[in-house]
């Protein structure tokens, strides 16, 4: 295990830097378990190829500029696979087909009408979440489209210098800088926005009726259930609250009865809003 | 430098833990802990100065290490340091809020330090989200502060810049949170979307064409294991925090209410230091800004560092600038 790690490491850190063996993994593709790395190993090579290509042509010719293009292609295309952190789970959780058994308009009749309709739910909120995250995926490939295009922008028409690890850095922070530039503006779109949005609150009905079934389960079997434990921590939180009010009171109460103020006896402090009046040398007031 | 210096170092540097400076807890309320951080200089003789950090990450991003800490930069110009630390909430505390963070773990921080001094008010530096609550408090405690330092702090959360508030506010946060906590990887996966191609790739390329020496190698898995280490949000309070701040935008609308007790930043009477990074993506500079003209106070300074929102603690540059500018504003009030 740890071998294979090292082997990763070392194939990935060759890629940039100066005086390293030659990348083992890069023929047999990259590891999979640096998340990062095949995507960069991918750019290596093709912009080992650009600077190559580019170097044996003159500044005024026009493959130049088709060097630059075709590298910023084949950097759409490399990156088209890269998956943006929220988009790790499958799409649509896997729950647009929830329920095969139930067509989604079928009337729910009968005894079984509430789990027929949570299932119904479940599958169409399934089906609105792969519709959003194809949305996100076009409006993502867009932004590669954008990014290559400025990419083939940027490189210009000089000719580039010899391979070096500091020429791979160089057009890497560049290609970078196009991919962050053109993501921020899909980004900061409203199509982005809505698309995200009706993603994230699909996933929450997705789950809500998912969890709604579970407690069904749960009680079936007389287990307690997250509902139970809701409701006795909110109890047990508004009690708390009911005794530091009255805690808060008494004092005040014997101060008005004495003729002569007594010292406070120290407060508990335990947690909440009222707390902040309870006496502040009870040094560990911890529930 | 070989790929086999960089495998060591990484491996050596897994265990690393961050935080340097001494500090005891002196006071504990539901999972909130007091830090008070033992002197390394001549006291100043300014009041405490009480560190409120964000709910979302770990405080010790203001400890990392010696050469990157802003907590060691304050101790060093003599200021008697107090720090909050959250903790990590569990499924217990779900139903816990706003109020019960501000006028319940908060307010008995500032109880504590003021009994302890034999004072009626202290000077308070809130980071981010913990800027938020600070504003929050003073403007709820005016008497408890009697200088605020705000940084990275966001006030204005619909300026054009903020991409965290355009993707939340078509979010059903409640349907989100339901009667659940957040979880921190949740969070994770959203501050890594914000920049994906740099937080996620260029950043380990940085890494690995730079030198791969023992501290910087440890520096970067210190920062790494901050970034990762988020706690799960108590499910009340971000959801409050998320529809009232980010998608109302009362702070700024003056409309916020907290514990039923109206949260006005023209109330704000303290002198106020708004430390701002110009290149922070998670707290735009314009978010920051709007304090200037929405708080009372007529002793308002801002300062404005060529630094990201991460940056602002750890640079090189922070560490020299950031506690030497709050040291000598504190000392000039």
């Amino acid at each position: 295990m740890q071998s294979d790690s090292w082997q990763q490491w070392q194939a990935y850190a060759a890629l940039f830097t100066p005086g390293a063996p030659a990348p083992q993994a890069a023929a047999g593709g990259a590891p999979s378990s640096v998340p990062f790395a095949d995507v960069a190993e991918r750019f290596s090579a093709a912009a080992r190829a650009y600077l190559d290509g580019a170097t044996h042509a003159s500044a005024s010719s026009p493959s130049l500029n088709e060097a630059a293009r075709a590298f910023s292609d084949h950097l759409r295309d490399i990156f088209a696979d890269f998956q943006l952190p929220w988009s790790n789970a499958s799409p649509g959780g896997g729950f647009g087909s929830a329920s095969s058994a139930f067509s989604p308009n079928s009337p729910a009749l009968g005894v079984s009408r509430e789990h027929q309709q949570r299932w119904q739910r479940i599958a169409d909120a399934g089906r609105r979440m792969d519709d959003a995250q194809r949305r996100l995926q076009r409006l993502g490939a867009d932004a590669l489209r954008e990014a290559a295009a400025a990419f083939a922008v940027r490189l210009g028409p000089a000719p580039p210098p010899a391979v070096s690890p500091e020429a791979l850095r160089k057009l890497y922070d560049t290609w970078i800088d196009c991919a962050e530039d053109a993501y921020a503006r899909a980004a900061h779109s409203e199509s982005f926005c809505n698309a995200l949005a009706e993603y994230v609150n699909a996933s929450s009905e997705c789950r809500r009726d998912l969890q709604a079934g579970i407690e069904h389960s749960a009680k079936f079997f007389d287990l307690p259930t997250r509902s139970e434990l809701n409701t006795l921590n909110l109890r047990v939180k508004s009690l708390e609250e009911e005794l530091r009010a009255a805690r808060d009171r008494k004092p005040e109460a014997a101060k008005t009865k004495a003729a002569k103020p007594k010292a406070a006896k120290p407060k508990t402090a335990t947690s909440g809003a009222a707390a902040s009046k309870a006496h502040p040398k009870r040094r560990k007031g911890k529930r | 430098m070989t790929a086999a210096n960089f495998y060591a170092a990484l491996a050596a540097a897994e265990h690393c833990t961050p935080g340097c400076s001494e500090k005891e807890d002196v006071w504990q309320l539901g999972r909130a802990t007091l830090y008070r951080y033992r002197a390394i200089a001549r006291p100043s003789g300014a009041a405490p100065l009480l560190i409120v950090y964000a709910l979302v990450n770990r405080p010790y991003m203001m400890d990392l290490q010696e050469d990157r800490s802003l907590i060691r930069g304050l101790l060093a110009q003599g200021l008697d340091v107090y720090l909050i630390d959250w903790g990590y909430p569990d499924g217990a505390d779900r139903f816990v809020t706003l109020a019960d963070y501000i006028d319940g773990q908060l307010a008995g921080c500032v109880e504590h330090i003021l009994e302890a001094h034999g004072l009626d008010a202290l000077n308070m530096l809130g980071v981010c989200q913990g800027g938020v609550l600070s504003l929050c408090y003073s403007a709820l405690h005016p008497r408890r502060v009697r200088n605020l330092v705000t940084m990275v702090t966001p006030v204005d959360f619909h300026t054009p810049a903020d991409l965290l508030s355009k993707w939340v506010r078509k979010i059903d946060v409640a349907a989100l949170v339901g009667d659940g906590n957040v979880s921190g990887d949740t969070l994770n996966q959203l501050f890594l979307s914000l920049m994906p191609f740099r937080l996620t790739q260029q950043k380990y390329v940085d890494l690995l064409a730079g030198s791969p020496d023992k501290a910087r190698v440890e520096n970067f898995m210190r920062v790494e294991q901050w970034i990762f280490d988020s706690p799960d949000q108590a499910g009340a309070a971000f959801r409050e925090f998320v529809v009232w701040f980010y998608q109302e935008n009362r702070l700024a609308q003056n409309r916020l209410e907290i514990a039923g007790r109206k949260v006005d930043l023209r109330s704000l009477r303290v002198p106020i230091l708004n430390l701002i990074g110009k290149r922070d993506h998670l707290v735009p500079p314009q978010a920051s800004i709007a304090l200037q003209r929405l708080a009372g106070t007529g002793d308002y300074t801002a300062l404005e560092f060529d630094l990201g929102h991460i940056g602002m603690y750890i640079s090189a540059r922070a560490q020299h600038e950031v506690p030497t500018a709050i040291a000598r504003w504190l000392a000039s009030r």
